[in-house]
């Protein structure tokens, strides 16, 4: 009784965790990003390369001391976001935006999104919902 | 009652059991539905066959954490190929201490995170979509993810006994065994050592160049494309192990799109172990 309750548990246990992590095709998530370490950018989208395996998209973020810092963003992978109805022009050169993801474990500057909203509030790119 | 009366109702009944017996006969044999096992829905080709054409993806049974799927959204068994098997994957010792030393370094290692190909499991396992075209002699399976594909010959030949030249997704001959097509392979690309072979899932459970896997393919109904898959691999498990593998049909009318993960791959230099 008391093994089977300790097997029900970890099998539990074990359930629970691989429904949190979050996951990568391509990689490691837990290899590159921190889940620990939620972040949140505003700044203005500088350049867009919408490839796989990842999209990626750089912005400028303005710190509170004024200085500017250009910060790389990860995304899904571009089928996965054309199949989530987002397409190249969902996100444009010099549009302000704010990111909410997880910092990378290894490097400044670097993250990967959760979702991306637009000045206005509106969702412009998300992991939200059914993905493949 | 006298011989003759007798003699007429044996007669009566002998003719009533043959006007019976086609009924009979009916009764105690399957209908070719149920004989099959293949549900409603399903085409055939003109050889009368299962036909598995279309585009396919994998089932996605995995539950998505709270707040949503946070990326594709994967099945259990892309991260542990075993997930579901009572007592888990049954390594030999080296492939368990393998395992674990790779899950400890957060699987920064996966051959995929460098985009080499995954090989035969892992196209099952993976998000991506996959179209298969088939014709009398030969299945072909054309796979998005790093645009790579399969050839299953079903004309007749034997696999071979070996491969001079193996490659990640090896050499495949199936064969129909009443509506399901039993597929071998084998011929898998390795390194220099045992260790150095595919990565059958994120954990990293090995499969080395003296594996034979063989796939059952049914199609379950117009829908549903199961595949029950057996690695049989002595050399890094102690006994052939099988899995169900369950794969829909993508309806929404979206074909292929190219996954080349050499494209613009910039992760590879900042994964990190613990």
């Amino acid at each position: 009784m008391t093994l089977r309750l300790l097997r029900n548990f970890v099998y539990s246990f074990t359930v629970l965790l691989l429904m949190e992590l979050p996951s990568l095709a391509h990689h490691s998530f837990a290899a590159e990003y921190d889940a620990s370490k939620p972040v949140t950018l505003k700044g203005v989208i500088a350049r867009v390369e919408w490839t796989n395996p990842h999209i990626r998209f750089y912005m400028d973020v303005k710190s509170p001391d004024g200085k500017t810092a250009r910060w790389e963003i990860s995304g899904p992978s571009v089928n996965a976001l054309t199949r989530n109805g987002a397409k190249k022009d969902s996100l444009k050169i010099g549009e302000a935006i704010t990111v909410e993801g997880f910092l990378a474990r290894d490097v400044k500057n670097l993250a990967n999104m959760k979702i991306v909203k637009s000045a206005d509030g509106r969702i412009l790119l998300d992991r939200i919902g059914d993905q493949q | 009652m006298t011989a003759r009366l007798r003699t007429s109702i044996r007669s009566f009944k002998f003719a009533v059991i043959l006007m019976l017996l086609p009924l009979l006969q009916a009764c105690s044999t399957k209908s070719p539905a149920a004989a099959t096992n293949v549900g409603a829905g399903v085409s055939r080709t003109a050889e009368g066959k299962p036909d598995f054409s279309g585009i396919w993806e994998m089932k996605k049974d995995r539950p998505c954490p709270q707040g949503g799927c946070t990326d594709n959204q994967v099945v259990n068994q892309f991260f542990d190929i075993g997930a579901g098997l009572s007592g888990g994957l049954p390594y030999q010792p080296w492939a368990k201490e393998l395992v674990k030393q790779r899950m400890e370094q957060n699987g920064k290692d996966d051959p995929s995170s460098r985009c080499i190909p995954g090989g035969l499991v892992k196209l099952h396992t993976n998000p991506f979509r996959r179209k298969i075209i088939q014709n009398s002699g030969l299945l072909v399976i054309l796979f998005e993810r790093d645009a790579t594909y399969r050839q299953i010959y079903t004309d007749g030949r034997l696999l071979p006994s070996e491969v001079d030249l193996p490659s990640f997704n090896g050499v495949s001959v199936g064969a129909w065994d009443g509506d399901t097509l039993v597929v071998q392979s084998i011929g898998f690309k390795q390194g220099d050592t045992e260790k150095d072979g595919a990565w059958l899932d994120r954990n990293g459970s090995p499969l080395t160049g003296a594996a034979k896997i063989t796939e059952r393919f049914r199609r379950v109904d117009h829908g549903n494309l199961e595949v029950m898959l057996t690695v049989n691999d002595p050399k890094a498990y102690t006994a052939p192990w099988t899995i169900k593998l369950n794969q829909v049909l993508a309806t929404d009318g979206q074909d292929l799109l190219d996954y080349n993960c050499t494209e613009n791959e910039r992760d590879a230099v900042h994964l990190v172990g613990k």
